[in-house]
Formats: C-alpha cells, structure tokens, sequence
C-alpha cells in the first residue's frame, strides 16, 4: 500500500512527458512528407552524391563509413566500452576464484 | 481529432510505447522490469527516427543501381528515402545494446550480493545489514 | 602537425585506450605507466590546444574532410580549450592517485579499470569538441557507460545505485536523444552551428520549444539538478574513491557546458529570455537545489555524502549563473564550472587517501587527524576554504561575479540564497575542521580517547599518505589558491569570449 503514491507520481511524470512530445507533434511536417525539411535540407546531397563521392551504391554505408564514419568510431567505441566494463565488473580475482572452488 | 491522429499516427504510436516504457522504469520495483522499460523506451526512440525518414509516393530504399565511380546518373531524390535516420539509429541501436549489457552485468552483481532482483528486498536486506553494525557502535 | 590537434585530442587517449588492456594482460604495472603517459600527452595536446586558439580563434577541424552539414565537424573555441584542460588536468591528477590505490584495492582488475579510465576522459573531451548534435550523445554515452563501470564496484550499496543510476542517466541521454530528433525533424540538420542559423526563424515553433524542454530535462538529468539529483549522491558516495576522485568532479561540470553550448550556441539567448521564461524557471530551481543541498548536507554524518550534496548545492550555483543572462552572471558560471571542479577534486583526491590509509568517513571519527595526515588535512582546509568563498581561494572570485550577476539582473532573493549558502558551507566545512583539528582521539571512536583527553593528541603517529597519493592533493591546493588571483587574467584571456556577444 505505501508504493501507491509512486506509482501514481510515476504515472503523472509518463503521462506529462508524453503529453509534451504529442504538444511537439501538432506542429511536425506531414509524416512522409517528400519536402519536409528533414528530407530536403541536408540528406539530398547523400542521395545525389554517394556514388561519386564514394564509389558505395548502399547509401546508407556510404553515410555510416564515410560523410559521418566519426559517428562509427564512437559505436564500436561504446560496444569496446561496454565489454571492458562487463569484464570489470564480472571478473573474479584469482584467489577469489580458488576459494569458491574448494 | 481521429483524422488529425491518423495523419500522424506514427508519432502516436512512438509516444505510446515510450510512456509503457517510461512508467516501467520509474514505477516498477523490479531491477528486470526496469531493464524491460528501459528496452521499450530506447526502441521507441528508434521508431520514432526510422519515421522521419520516410518519403510517402513511391521512394525506395537507399540503395542505388550501379557501382563504381564511373557508369553515374543523376538520382532523383523524391525516389529515395532519408537515409540519414537510419544511419543515426544504426549507431543507437548499438548504444542501447551496450547499454543494456552493462546494466545486466550491474544486476549479476546485485544478485551475487543480496540473491535477489526486487528493490524492496534488497533494501530491506541493507537495512538488516547495517542495523546490528549501529548497535555495536551505540554499546 | 598544428592542424591536426583537435583530432589528436581525441585519438590520443582512445587508441591508449584500445592499447592498455593489451598491455594489462601481460604486465599490469606497464599498463599503468602506459595510461599515465597516455593522460599527461592528451593534458599536453590541451596546452597546445589552448594556446592555438588564444593566438589565432576558435577552429573548426572537418573530419574526413566533409563540409559540416554533411559530415561532422569539431568546433574548438574558448570555452572548449577551458574545458579540455580542466578534463585532461583533473584527469592526469586523479590517475596519479588512483593508480597506487588500485593495485591495492582492486589486485587482478587494474588494466581494466586503467582502460575505462582513459574512455571517460575519452567521452569527456569527445562531449566538449564535437560540434554535431549526433556525436555529443555518442561520447555521452561512451562516457556514460564507462562512469557507470567505474562506480559499481564500490561498497556495499554500490551495484544497486548503479543500476538506478544507468536507469536514470539512459532515460537522459534519450532525452537529449530525443531533443535531437525534434530539431531534426524542422530543420533537417545535426550540426550545431548550422542550426544556430536555421533556428531563429522557427523559434515560435512547438517543435523548437518541446525539443529544447527535453535538451534541459536531459542535461539535468546528468549534471544532477535538484528534483533530477536523487542517483548522485548514492552512486558518488558508494563509488571507490579513485574513480570517484574523476567522475564527481567532471561529469556535472561536462553536463553543466552543454547546457551552456545548447542555450547559448544552438539557441540564442534571445530564445532563452523572450520565448519560452526557461531563464526564470532555471533561477528558481537553483535556489532550491542550493538550499536543499546544504540543508541536506547538514544532515550527514558521512564525510562523502555530505561533499555530494555540496557538489547539489554546486550544481545550483552554476545553473544561477546561467539563468540571470548577463555578462557577469555567465562569466562567473563560467568560472565556477572550473574552481568547482578544482575543489570538488581536491576533497575527493583527500577523501581517496583517507580511504586508501583504511580511516572510517564519519566525521565524528576523524579526531587528531591533523596530527596523522598533516598535508592532506591542510590541503582539505584550502579545498573548505575555498568552498566557503574566502580570499584568496579561487571560490572566492567565482562567487562574487555570481553575486554581481545576480545583483544586476534585479534578483535579489538570488543573490541571498549565494549569501546564505556559503554561510552553510562555513557551518559544515568548520564542523570537519574542528573534529580534525581540535577533538582528540585515535580516531575510532574507542571508548579509552576518554582516558586520554588530556594528553592524548600528544601519542599520534604521523601516518600520511604515500608521496604519490599525496602530490595530486597538494597540485590541486596548490592550484585552488593560484587560479584566484589570476582568475581576471583566465577571463580575459579565456572566458569572456566564451560569453554571447549580446550581453
């Protein structure tokens, strides 16, 4: 009974964020729209470019390993973050390791 | 109102999955359920950018004909979807990956320690811990 | 070679850090010199760095040579090279600590802990350099992630404020995300000097203003702002202490910067004033957050807790200065991101020796500890000095041109709230002091101290940290008491370019 009150903050909290995302929404370009800023303003020049520039008929590689490979560096960053830091904190020491066995 | 949901349903339906995920973290006194929620909030996040890139009337996926720097057309842009959004989430999907398997080596910990995944439990086990600790100091 | 700098600030410590496990499976003690060196060339690159810019103005370094819309760029101005020294600095400083208490506290697990250090100064400095939207939230996380490594090994309670502290930093970090994708979808561009010139015209859009109420909830999140502050105090109390000598000072400070890159560089301050009352709401809030941390400071008995909600109370001070929007006010938001970071690492680098000699944190325990560790104990009182705004220790200057922004903006209650707050500060600092310096005993809270009392101080053996846990505290003193004095030179020379020109 006493985790009722966070609960109902909690949903307080989920149905306010998401009222303010769909507050955003009303003044969004059409979905789909072909002339919507997000499909005119910077990623026509992959499209139109990616062969010449860098020889990759996937477009979409062609933004990941080249316009935007930066981006990349830091992904197979955060996976070596990731397996360094489950390896941190899931080794045993040896000794450790010893004592449980016997 | 139903007509001006329909014509942007898919930012509906990412916001309604990112509450369920939300609620599920803030709410929940379970750590895998929060896990849980954590899943759903980080994928509706990934719905919500492949939905941008969405051209309506007829584009493709961005991949081209041809290959090779010579043999090169114009591309007419309308027939291509933004590949840009895919691009981004191919990199967040990997991040919530990462994410999750730091956080589940954080769990194999906390069920090392206490044997088991419920908050209150755990708490509850802390607080017995450090009682008897107190007392030693008060005598 | 000169114009390859910003990249090599970034390469250097994240191919160091690829290279140290390598290293670590074979001779952990080499791994650690390796990282050593690794640190002290990226605290050299920022030198360099700073003085480049100083001479000629800020850079902007286009990786794989694409033009910035399209690809991403590193835009290096003043505040950049300020933050990269202070990362790389407090840095080099906190791993000279931390690399003789981690081959004692934690045998078997130095190289990995020596690797996720260089990736969350890797992730620090990749947050501060990068000028794409995009790529700030990769290095968020790569810092993020490594922050959250470091911290779960703790003390007891440590995994379980990890867990809620990766709950709570993702659900930021997809605010950002989120904040993002909005902008995205009105402007169709990630980077930020870009959208800088796209945005005045949207600013009365609903998509402009949702996105920039979650860039703020976002960054609170992880600078740790007071309703949004409820994972620091346990995941910083329970970290170990070499790792939390280099997260609590940094990571509130980085979050802190891109607030002032997203409300200053993306939008315009005109935005922040005349649209939406964000400035207002921020002032507000950090009055509460500079109360509620010294309130809930006075209420510890533990002396690291009690430092983590100071650093709430910090937090507070910062957002103040942002929010009056003004010249002063910024500028001393500006410089107290920087003394902050110095004393918040200094307390911490004290509080790793005092772990690392085996004293208990409660701070009725620490009696005769003046007598044990004479230099550690004298560095904390310049840190709580500092804390407490007494010249002519650098906190002093930050927090006069706070109260001098303050002033000028009218907001008398804020300018208040800075008063009472380093009167707190002075209470609880002066409780440390005194327990130290004065109370006797051993320091364990036996009950034979009474027996003592009267000549009981006098048995005391010195017992002082080793030399090389002991010289990043006395840097970092050192350096509290000399970035006071110079702090009108820093700001001439630094920050007040890093101010918007309009005010």
């Amino acid at each position: 009974m006493k985790i009722m009150p966070l609960k109902m903050v909690a949903f307080a909290a989920v149905v306010l964020t998401g009222a303010l995302l769909l507050y955003g929404v009303e003044d969004m370009p059409a979905w789909g729209d072909p002339q919507s800023p997000a499909n005119t303003h910077v990623s026509p020049r992959y499209i139109e470019n990616a062969i010449p520039d860098t020889a990759t008929p996937n477009i979409v590689t062609a933004v990941l390993a080249d316009y935007r490979g930066y981006d990349t560096l830091g992904e197979t960053t955060v996976i070596f973050t990731a397996g360094i830091a489950c390896l941190y904190i899931l080794r045993r020491p040896r000794n450790q390791r010893r004592k449980e066995r016997d | 109102m139903l007509e001006y949901v329909i014509a942007k349903y898919n930012y509906w339906v990412y916001v309604i999955l990112m509450m369920i995920g939300l609620y599920a973290m803030m709410g929940k006194r379970n750590l895998v359920k929060k896990l849980i929620g954590m899943n759903i909030f980080q994928t509706s996040i990934i719905l919500f950018y492949v939905s941008i890139g969405v051209k309506k009337g007829g584009a493709t996926v961005p991949i081209l004909e041809g290959h090779g720097h010579g043999g090169h057309q114009a591309v007419d842009v309308a027939t291509i979807l933004n590949p840009l959004p895919h691009v981004l989430m191919l990199t967040a999907i990997v991040v919530s990956i990462a994410t999750t398997g730091v956080a589940l080596a954080a769990l194999i910990l906390i069920y090392r320690r206490y044997g088991t995944l419920e908050e209150d439990e755990i708490i509850a086990a802390r607080r017995a811990a450090a009682a008897p600790k107190a007392k030693d100091q008060a005598s | 070679m000169t114009a390859q700098l910003p990249a090599l600030q970034i390469a250097i410590p994240l191919l160091g850090a690829f290279i140290t496990p390598l290293i670590g499976w074979h001779r952990p003690r080499l791994a650690g010199l390796w990282a050593l060196a690794v640190l002290a060339g990226a605290a050299a690159l920022a030198v360099a760095l700073l003085m480049q810019v100083t001479a000629h103005g800020p850079i902007s370094y286009h990786l794989g040579n694409w033009a910035p819309p399209w690809g991403i760029a590193y835009a290096v101005d003043h505040l950049t090279v300020l933050m990269l020294l202070l990362i790389t600095g407090i840095g080099l400083m906190a791993f000279l600590q931390a690399r003789p208490a981690v081959a004692v506290s934690m045998p078997g697990r130095e190289p990995y802990f020596y690797t996720l250090f260089l990736l969350q100064v890797t992730g620090l400095s990749g947050i501060v350099i990068t000028g794409d939207m995009f790529n700030l939230f990769v290095f968020l996380e790569i810092s993020s992630l490594s922050g959250y490594a470091l911290i779960a090994l703790g003390e007891d309670g440590a995994p379980l404020a990890t867990f809620n502290y990766i709950i709570i930093g993702t659900v930021g970090a997809c605010f950002y995300l989120l904040g993002v994708g909005y902008l995205y979808i009105v402007t169709g561009s990630l980077n930020m000097a870009d959208l800088a010139n796209l945005l005045p015209a949207l600013y009365h859009s609903k998509v402009v203003l949702v996105a920039f109420a979650f860039f703020t909830v976002g960054v609170a999140i992880k600078m740790g702002l007071f309703p949004l502050h409820t994972w620091m105090p346990d995941a910083y109390t329970t970290a170990p202490a070499p790792a939390s000598a280099l997260i609590a000072p940094l990571m509130t400070k980085v979050a802190a910067y891109v607030m002032i890159r997203i409300m200053f560089t993306v939008f315009r301050p005109e935005f922040d004033i005349g649209v939406i009352p964000v400035a207002t709401i921020l002032g507000w809030m950090a009055v509460i957050a500079i109360l509620v941390g010294g309130i809930k400071a006075l209420a510890q008995t533990d002396l690291k807790r009690m430092l983590t909600y100071i650093m709430v109370a910090e937090v507070g001070y910062i957002v103040m200065g942002i929010s009056v929007m003004n010249r002063p006010g910024l500028t001393g938001a500006i410089l107290h991101i920087m003394n902050d970071a110095c004393m918040v690492a200094c307390l911490f680098l004290v509080i790793g020796a005092l772990a690392h000699k085996g004293i208990p944190r409660t701070i009725s325990e620490l009696g005769s500890l003046n007598r044990k560790m004479p230099f550690t104990m004298a560095a904390f009182v310049v840190a709580a000095l500092s804390m407490c705004g007494l010249p002519p220790a650098c906190g002093f200057f930050s927090k006069w041109y706070l109260v001098q922004g303050t002033v000028a903006a009218g907001q008398w209650v804020f300018a208040g709230t800075l008063l009472v707050s380093s009167l707190i500060n002075a209470v609880l600092f002066f409780r440390v002091i005194e327990k130290a310096y004065l109370a006797p005993g051993g320091g364990h809270g036996h009950d034979d101290q009474q027996h003592d009392d009267g000549h009981g101080t006098a048995n005391v053996v010195r017992d002082e940290a080793p030399a090389a846990m002991l010289a990043p505290i006395l840097i970092m003193a050192a350096l509290i008491l000399v970035l006071g004095p110079f702090s009108g030179t820093i700001i001439d020379a630094v920050i007040s370019h890093a101010v918007p020109a309009a005010f």
